[in-house]
């Protein structure tokens, strides 16, 4: 009989579907947290620039949504949407609830950002004529960003960690392909370290990211 | 798990109201209009439905499937598995993601009333599997020992009653995962393990020479694949799929899956008479 492998043997047998599922991990991060960027800029800006319409609109999204279990979205996007008419893939329905989910704590980042420069500068922009776009782009906007990055980077790594809820609607990321490791190779305990390793280091490498722009944008 | 579980019935349940009425009738035709069976099946529960070291799904779910897509088809491969966890298997047969699950599915009475059973193709139940030469030769030993026996079982609120109702008398020592259950056995730490009979089937074929079934099954359960209720054609079809693999001109294939998974093999059908009227 053969001697039974190591446990680096097996995690070396296992190394293609663990590493898929990493990427996986990481593309859904990646794509909800842009997207949650994006969304959520543009939601911040409504918060705190928009008229009443738009305030009340941009309100009840962000109550709405930030106040939702993550996995009930996840579940909605998948289950819901496709009964009216919106068939998404179960990728694309878990991207879809993060990418809302982000943008709804961005949105609050942003304002929050915003709302602590003081009015005068966008007085004194307004006084030597710069347009809203100009004041935004060269006056509050820079430091806006400086205020966000922090938060920012934390609502990343959330984003990361709550990617993992995906696999409840059988999209293989780095947690689902972990347990189907285990459900042949065994070494649950083991495997599971693993993965938590492997998702400290996504988070790392963002926590890296950010400083890395922080010291960019930083006055000093 | 209930608060998820309960979340998905709620979803199922809403997005049922919006479906419109009819959408599910002729299952069968739009099935073979596609080319294509769909599966709900997970990838986390060998010998049922895991993936290899070389990423491929298999298992006895996974072959029951492709029984019903030769069926369809002639062709066991035009077979499209979709992934999912134990709690969205009611969910996707209710919202159409799936054609039909195929997945370690207990029928209940309850299940029932939210989707159409098929006819089973396994029945489940608890065993206990013992190490090849161990202090315990099989149940009768493990009985007579009484509370000097050590049984490992995976924990549960009624893991200790369950094991009960077969050894009234012995020691339970409850883990938390299936591989610890299979080391303190390994270990001595435990007399015997105490799992679903279809695990131990497969681990002591894994393992050939070191494991044994103590020969004692008890707490029956009946394995069926599932489909959406209101579409009595697509059910009756699938029915006689999965009967013709149990008694007809399919058994070579099921056998020789039972044989893959369970490592027993099954003696074939009584020619003559039927044998679903003796």
């Amino acid at each position: 009989m053969t001697p039974p492998l190591s446990f680096f043997e097996i995690v070396w047998l296992a190394r293609w579907p663990l590493l898929y599922g990493l990427g996986t991990t990481v593309a859904i991060s990646a794509l909800a947290i842009l997207g949650g960027t994006v969304l959520g800029t543009g939601l911040g800006l409504a918060l705190t620039y928009g008229n009443r319409a738009m305030r009340g609109i941009a309100r009840v999204y962000t109550d709405v949504i930030r106040g939702t279990p993550v996995l009930v979205l996840v579940l909605a996007s998948f289950y819901i949407l496709g009964t009216v008419g919106l068939d998404l893939s179960a990728f694309q329905a878990g991207v879809l609830a993060l990418t809302l989910f982000c943008a709804s704590h961005v949105g609050e980042i942003t304002r929050g950002a915003l709302q602590t420069l003081h009015k005068g500068q966008t007085e004194a922009a307004k006084a030597i004529g710069l347009t809203f776009g100009q004041t935004f782009r060269y006056v509050l906007g820079p430091q806006a960003l400086r205020l966000a990055l922090p938060p920012l980077i934390n609502t990343a790594a959330e984003m990361v960690k709550a990617s993992t809820l995906l696999s409840v609607i059988g999209v293989a990321e780095l947690l689902l392909r972990t347990q189907e490791v285990i459900s042949r190779a065994f070494h649950s305990l083991e495997f599971y370290l693993l993965a938590g390793l492997l998702y400290f280091l996504v988070n790392f490498a963002i926590e890296r990211l950010g400083r890395y722009v922080e010291r960019r944008v930083s006055l000093a | 798990m209930i608060p998820k579980a309960m979340v998905l019935g709620l979803m199922a349940t809403a997005s049922v109201g919006l479906l419109p009425n009819g959408a599910m009738a002729a299952k069968l035709d739009d099935v073979l209009a596609r080319g294509k069976l769909v599966v709900g099946t997970g990838s986390t529960n060998p010998p049922w439905h895991f993936k290899d070291a070389s990423d491929t799904l298999q298992g006895f779910d996974v072959d029951m499937a492709k029984i019903i897509a030769k069926a369809l088809f002639g062709d066991a491969k035009k077979v499209e598995f979709v992934n999912q966890s134990s709690d969205a298997r009611i969910p996707n047969i209710t919202t159409g993601k799936v054609d039909i699950t195929c997945q370690f599915m207990t029928v209940t009475g309850e299940r029932a009333q939210q989707v159409n059973f098929t006819i089973p193709y396994y029945r489940e139940g608890v065993g206990l599997m013992l190490k090849e030469g161990g202090q315990y030769a099989d149940y009768a030993a493990l009985k007579a020992a009484g509370s000097s026996a050590t049984i490992a079982v995976l924990q549960n609120v009624y893991a200790k009653e369950l094991v009960h109702k077969a050894l009234p008398k012995a020691s339970v020592d409850q883990y938390e995962s299936q591989d610890l259950l299979y080391q303190a056995l390994q270990s001595g730490r435990a007399d015997a393990a105490a799992t679903d009979q279809s695990s131990i089937a497969w681990y002591v074929t894994q393992n050939p020479g070191q494991y044994k079934d103590a020969g004692y099954g008890w707490s029956p359960q009946t394995y069926a694949c599932a489909v959406a209720k209101g579409d009595q054609d697509w059910l009756n079809f699938v029915n006689t799929a999965l009967h013709e693999a149990m008694t007809g001109v399919e058994f070579d294939t099921y056998a020789a899956s039972f044989k893959k998974w369970f490592g027993k093999d099954l003696p074939p059908p009584a020619i003559g008479f039927p044998v679903e009227f003796k």
